[in-house]
């Protein structure tokens, strides 16, 4: 950094404020060994470097390229009708040098470049992909790099981004097309979906094209087109996030609508934001209680979704919109399923281990390596860190139950599982006894109240879905006949779910 | 042992705290046919009452002999396991070892593999190694003699892990080359498993990771890389030359960053202190005050 490093600095303050609310912060999904010379290396796995006081990982340099923005979307802190936040933007030059600096001194993994639209989202594009250029071409850059395609942005300059960076992500923004057109009039269904079902596609081509050369190797007279050495299109995949909680979508949709990204467009990752008020809004919720405890259902059932083997409609049904705040909705799965259980472990199959409450991926994998050689029991289980505590009810081991003295029942189990998430901190702020425990000095405890399940905190989402509601039938009476969307505390029965993005068209 | 007097009727093996040294220690336990009930470097073995301690010459010979031994009956896992219990600073990582690789190699002379039809297999009616068994005695976790090996392997391995999350380099201002320098204050003597990834991500310029705990560091020149010993030297970062002038701007812009990406509304210390044990902090650019401050 030379002669404007403070202004750099100054810069930097501004333009990585306005990324924090990106979710999206890692750098896995790729191996790229480093070379002789050469600055960077990647792993599949990703490195975190930093943790923020609130708890979320550091792992790449989080920034917008500009905070200059032409939409007015209304969740958005940068929205251009907000006049309290003072704009400006890197040059690619200062962007590439900050980069490399942090690199260098182990700070970071890579960088994240998302932005505000400035102009045109061609020409937002552009000033990212040179930025990425002189990463990659003049400073021989091998490290991560996440880049945020902008809707509406043309084909060529997309396929020149993905070509320069592992990740590509577009934000879906909202779980539902309506809620997308109320709060963000210039972004539409399509307008996001075409750059993910193109980046979906070029991934596909890059990977086939790349697999055609190298079996041409062995053929004689090759048919395979002679591809040019380029980079592989962003071989770490494609993400996407949306904001949970400004509008009333229900759990139901919202995984439905994940799952299908997952199956139709490969998505690596879908995350979701836990909607804070960041300006006010008459369509938005006025409410300083962050959903974070809904935020934090909705990543155990995508993790389920993902590296459990569970089918979506497993994990929620339309009878039950919303994920049981006060189990995770594994333990749900289990308590709803009694039927499946004991599981046995010494002889159950992977699939059938990593159902069992208290027994994840990672410890149903050590029980199969363990069980080659030994019998476990409960001392063997409890070596090998198994939750034996949440465990012990759902399995025998050798034949022995390991849940004896508690009804094998849906309620006494419940009540055995429940784990409200604030009970999991440690230190003053922890919830120290579950809902629904007998103390000796209360008759009976009452569950601890979270300030996103308070009544206030509650009337401020039905005002603001309310004034939603009733903005979008003036706005679009086209879509009148349709049955809006039922509120998440009403639970009536939606007469026909609305797809909240139909995927297949 | 013959000669030994009657009052000693335990032995421990003191070794010289190295990989090499560990092996050596592993080997004369089979060349001596005693099995000792502590083996540990030298420095922090403390005997025992009755115990007689025998130090262990470090011969790279036998090492490489106990080192492919490991590897023909278990595979790439024990060795790893070796190498990173060599670098432990638990006192029972040394005794661990033996006693993992001694019910290794019995393990495997008593495996019948009779119907065994591998062409390579020499272990019929229970005589050598089977591949079919590589690396069955380290996957039986829960058997004692494998445990303590396995837990100390996984907490090196994340202390390996820290390193490369936490590690912070600064620029030193050399004379005609630049340097790049960091501190660390690892749990264990990890420098030696973290040199490669650095040196694969980093290898356009020399480096130095030093070891504040243990008196170590990982230097690269640029071509290869070297474990220097410093006890006894002092602090290695009183030799340097000072930092470069960019390097305080730098420090300051990743401070910034660092304060601007935290949300209020979503203050949690306790999981951050999860991810980030606060040992690390006092090493960590962003946890430091920024220095103009400070002055106030």
């Amino acid at each position: 950094m030379e002669g404007g490093a403070v202004d750099v600095i100054e810069k930097l303050e501004i333009l990585a404020d306005a990324a924090k609310y990106d979710v999206a912060c890692t750098s896995s999904g790729v191996d790229r060994a480093g070379k002789k010379g050469q600055l960077g290396a990647t792993s599949a796995a990703g490195c975190c470097h930093s943790f923020t006081p609130d708890g979320r990982c550091v792992t790449l340099l989080k920034v917008l390229f500009t905070n200059a923005c032409t939409y007015d979307c209304a969740y958005c802190v940068n929205r251009k009708s907000n006049a309290a936040v003072k704009r400006t933007a890197f040059t690619p030059q200062e962007l590439a040098d900050l980069t490399i600096g942090f690199y260098r001194r182990n700070y970071i993994e890579g960088l994240f470049l998302s932005s505000g639209v400035a102009g045109s989202p061609d020409r937002t594009t552009e000033l990212m992909v040179e930025a990425l250029r002189i990463l990659r071409e003049d400073y021989g850059f091998r490290g991560y790099i996440h880049a945020k395609a902008i809707p509406g942005t043309s084909v060529e300059l997309l396929d020149a981004l993905g070509r320069l960076s592992d990740r590509l992500s577009v934000n879906l923004e909202l779980p539902s097309q309506q809620s997308l057109g109320l709060l963000a009039p210039a972004k539409s269904r399509t307008s996001i979906l075409a750059p993910m079902r193109h980046i979906h596609d070029s991934i596909a081509d890059d990977k086939e094209s790349r697999a055609r050369k190298r079996r041409s190797l062995t053929v004689y007279q090759s048919t395979a087109k002679p591809v040019r050495r380029a980079r592989a299109f962003a071989p770490a995949g494609q993400s996407t996030q949306m904001i949970i909680g400004a509008t009333p979508e229900s759990d139901f949709q919202i995984l439905n609508l994940s799952a299908s990204l997952y199956t139709n467009l490969n998505l690596k990752r879908v995350f979701f934001s836990a909607y804070m008020p960041v300006v006010a809004n008459p369509l938005l919720p006025a409410t300083d209680a962050v959903q974070l405890n809904r935020e934090h259902r909705l990543y155990q059932a995508d993790w389920l979704m993902r590296f459990y083997g569970f089918n979506v409609s497993e994990i929620i049904d339309e009878e039950n919109p919303f994920l049981a705040p006060d189990v995770d909705p594994k333990a749900n799965w289990a308590l709803n399923h009694l039927d499946f259980f004991p599981v046995e472990v010494n002889t159950a199959p992977l699939e059938a281990l990593v159902r069992v409450p208290g027994i994840g991926v990672r410890g149903a994998k050590l029980i199969m390596r363990a069980r080659r050689q030994s019998t476990l029991g409960e001392a063997e289980l409890r070596k090998l860190g198994i939750a034996y505590k949440r465990a012990r009810y759902f399995i025998t081991m050798n034949g022995a139950y390991g849940g004896s003295g508690v009804d094998f029942s849906r309620d006494a189990l419940h009540a055995r599982l429940s784990a409200p998430i604030e009970g999991g901190r440690h230190g003053r702020r922890a919830a120290k006894v579950a809902s629904g425990q007998m103390t000796l000095f209360e008759s009976v405890n009452q569950p601890p109240v979270l300030p996103e399940t308070s009544a206030a905190n509650r009337a401020a989402l039905d005002a603001a879905f309310e004034a939603q509601r009733r903005a979008l039938a003036a706005t679009a009476p086209a879509a009148a006949p349709h049955a809006p969307h039922p509120l998440p505390h009403a639970r009536t029965k939606a007469a026909a779910p609305e797809p909240a993005f139909a995927l297949a068209g | 042992m013959a000669g030994a007097p009657d009052i000693y009727d335990e032995v421990a093996y003191a070794y010289d705290g190295t990989l090499e040294g560990l092996l050596s220690a592993i080997f004369a336990s089979y060349a001596n046919r005693e099995v000792p009930t502590d083996v540990a470097p030298g420095a922090r073995l403390q005997p025992r009452l009755g115990q007689r301690v025998a130090v262990i010459e470090t011969n790279p010979e036998h090492a490489a002999r106990v080192l492919s031994g490991v590897r023909r009956v278990g595979g790439w896992q024990p060795v790893l396991a070796l190498k990173r219990a060599a670098c432990s600073d638990e006192p029972d990582a040394g005794t661990a070892a033996l006693r993992f690789v001694r019910y290794a190699m019995d393990e495997q002379k008593r495996r019948n593999c009779g119907t065994c039809r591998k062409k390579s297999c020499k272990g019929r009616g229970g005589g050598g190694p089977c591949p079919r068994q590589r690396g069955r005695a380290f996957s039986d976790i829960t058997h004692p003699a494998v445990e303590r090996l396995f837990q100390i392997s996984r907490s090196i391995g994340q202390e390996c892990e820290h390193m490369r999350q936490f590690v912070r380099f600064t620029h030193l201002a050399g004379e005609g080359q630049s340097l790049w320098f960091a501190r660390c204050n690892p749990k264990a003597s990890v420098v030696p498993l973290v040199m490669g990834h650095f040196v694969e991500r980093m290898s356009d310029v020399p480096f130095i990771i030093y070891d504040e705990v243990h008196e170590v560091a990982g230097v690269y020149d640029g071509g290869d890389w070297y474990l220097v010993n410093t006890a006894g030297n002092g602090d290695l970062q009183a030799a340097l030359p000072d930092a470069t002038a960019d390097e305080a701007l730098f420090a300051e812009a990743w401070r910034t960053f660092y304060r601007s990406v935290s949300i209020d509304a979503r203050y949690n210390p306790e999981l951050r202190r999860h991810f980030m044990p606060k040992r690390f902090w006092k090493n960590l650019t962003e946890l430091q005050e920024t220095p103009g401050l400070r002055k106030t």
